[in-house]
């Protein structure tokens, strides 16, 4: 699907790259008016009915991408209005993550059948026999739908023989699995806050583009300028972004001519995370708590948090791995400034948490990553290299397939406590989430372990990513393949104390 | 036939991974329907940078090279067709 939104693709990527040059070289941000020009030269459109609107759509992408809101077509704001705001050297970043772009909104109708050209009036005609509420009736050409009669139950799709009746849906809306897309008065989409969780699934499903997220691309190079004790931690699924002939060594050493001091896999966080989920669900499943909810996928939990708020002490309280590899390096250097860097723009939010805010502080996608190596003239393939990347075990590299997560869990979980029985499932997609959710509060996953993932097939598809998910995945799993330990318990760069506590319990 | 597709960075940030992605489908499509097309090879190489990008400030990623000769802001509908006409019987 992803691939083939070449256009809109290519759009959002040119913008991130565009940022960060200017940030690279230092251009004077108040030309930033001049910028949508240089991005879509002339005067005949390209995209869309005019090059007007074109450029006014680019100027609110770079607005999101500078980290600003995007502009409210009601009232007079120059692009460069709160710029001043934003030209720092730390992430300047205010809620929400996820705008619509109202100009770019086409509107499209809400979920309806309706007749096509297929239909045949036929003698027969089914359509109108089966429907529950009779909204169905023989018109002059063709069946009409009574919209207002109709309860979108589908039976006369189902029924015709000519295929000419289809279910129509708005990409944006059909998309998002928590119900947060309505409308506002003029039928544009509209995200409702109080359900959206930041999946990113409306942004890449958008057939017009018209939905962003905001990235902090511009300050991360800003702080890559003044700053020493910049680190990169880069997550389990960048394997296989940034081309077939980069190879994880040089995307490491790529990171650091971008001026990062080091690099680390979260997988080794993972590794963490694992063992701590482990222990936890050893001793608190099922006398403290039914079941237990993994904790690593941020829109997962806020699903959870948001819509299911009395299921939410059922999630693990241990950290993503994002948090405990920030951890990690902090230990290291107490004055270490961290940005991750993954396929997933939720952990933009998770960033901002009271409790994470002082370990990570900048997060960016794989995409606006390949920007920033774009800018920076950066060639991976062309890179020297000769180290190898150890941090982490097999499983904790695992983490960014569905089911990766559970499978390290129960695995490590096992190699602790052997007697005990483990079930469990895991569900990737939010719909899905929802749903084993609903089960779950009615008492039907006493016991179980619970693997929620929102994008589908785990963060591998995550809407930061570059590369397609059978490539991407099948680069994961030879790299997980390739790790000289197994368990996460059998890795040495992990406190020992931790690893101990566990093995303790198998005496 | 033999293609080239370039995985530079330029490249690999507008779409020349799609590109590959697209041809690996179109080799299922052939396989599919083998008698009509040509028994010749379609050879799929993926390359370094060309350093066109970097002698112009006309965009031209993603660059893919076909017996020889390169396509500029190639597309994968284009490159398929190319390789359609070529080898369809």
């Amino acid at each position: 699907m992803k691939e083939s939104y070449v256009d809109l693709i290519n759009i959002r990527r040119q913008v991130f790259a565009r940022i960060a040059k200017m940030a690279y070289e230092g251009t004077d941000l108040s030309e930033l008016g001049k910028t949508c020009y240089e991005i879509l030269p002339g005067e005949v459109a390209t995209y869309r009915d005019s090059i007007f609107r074109e450029r006014a759509i680019i100027d609110e992408r770079l607005r999101l991408t500078l980290g600003l809101n995007a502009r409210k077509p009601t009232e007079y704001h120059r692009v460069t209005d709160g710029i001043n705001e934003v030209d720092v050297d730390e992430t300047r970043f205010v809620e929400p993550l996820v705008n619509v772009i109202t100009s770019a909104c086409e509107a499209c109708p809400t979920k309806a059948y309706y007749v096509t050209d297929n239909c045949r009036k036929c003698l027969a005609h089914p359509c109108t026999n089966v429907c529950p509420t009779n909204a169905v009736s023989i018109g002059k050409n063709r069946a009409i739908i009574d919209q207002d009669k109709c309860i979108k139950c589908g039976r006369c799709k189902e029924t015709c023989p000519y295929s000419a009746i289809v279910k129509y849906e708005r990409p944006c809306a059909a998309a998002c699995g928590v119900n947060a897309i309505e409308s506002d008065y003029l039928g544009r989409a509209q995200i409702n806050r109080d359900r959206c969780v930041s999946c990113g699934s409306c942004i890449i499903q958008c057939p017009y583009g018209a939905i962003s997220d905001k990235s902090q691309i511009y300050q991360l190079i800003k702080a890559l300028k003044s700053n020493n004790h910049m680190y990169a931690i880069i997550a389990p699924s960048f394997l296989g972004q940034f081309g077939p002939l980069a190879t994880p060594a040089q995307i490491f050493e790529g990171i650091k001519q971008l001026g990062f001091e080091d690099v680390v896999e979260v997988s080794l966080g993972a590794d963490i995370t694992t063992i701590r989920e482990a222990n936890e669900f050893l001793e608190k499943v099922p006398n403290e708590i039914p079941y237990m909810g993994t904790s690593c996928c941020n829109s997962w939990a806020l699903m959870v948090e948001k819509l299911f708020p009395d299921q939410y002490e059922y999630i693990s309280d241990s950290s993503s791995p994002m948090v405990y590899t920030a951890k990690y390096i902090k230990e290291k250097d107490p004055d270490a400034r961290i940005t991750f860097i993954g396929p997933c723009i939720s952990k933009k939010l998770e960033a901002l948490r009271e409790e994470v805010k002082d370990y990570v502080h900048f997060v960016i996608t794989f995409e606006e990553l390949m920007g920033m190596f774009v800018a920076k003239g950066i060639e991976l393939s062309e890179i020297e290299v000769s180290d190898e990347i150890k941090d982490a075990s097999a499983l904790g590299r695992g983490y960014a397939i569905a089911g990766g997560v559970a499978e390290a869990v129960k695995n490590t979980a096992l190699k602790i406590d052997p007697s005990r029985e483990i079930n469990v499932e895991g569900v990737s997609t939010l719909h899905e989430c929802v749903k084993l959710m609903k089960v779950a509060k009615a008492g039907k996953k006493k016991g179980y372990l619970l693997e929620g993932m929102a994008c589908p097939g785990g963060c591998v598809a995550g809407p930061g990513t570059i590369a397609s998910y059978n490539r991407v995945k099948k680069a994961v799993t030879e790299f997980k393949n390739k790790a000289a330990i197994k368990s996460p318990l059998d890795n040495e760069i992990i406190d020992e104390r931790l690893r101990n506590k566990s093995e303790k319990k198998e005496n | 036939m033999k293609l080239k597709i370039c995985a530079g960075s330029n490249c690999t940030l507008l779409g020349s991974l799609s590109i590959l992605d697209q041809i690996d489908d179109l080799k299922e499509i052939i396989s599919e329907d083998a008698e009509n097309y040509r028994d010749e090879g379609l050879e799929v190489e993926v390359i370094k940078c060309l350093g066109y990008c970097k002698e112009t400030n006309e965009q031209v990623a993603p660059v893919v090279v076909i017996d020889g000769e390169p396509m500029f802001n190639a597309t994968s509908q284009a490159v398929m067709e190319k390789i359609v006409n070529k080898i369809r019987k």
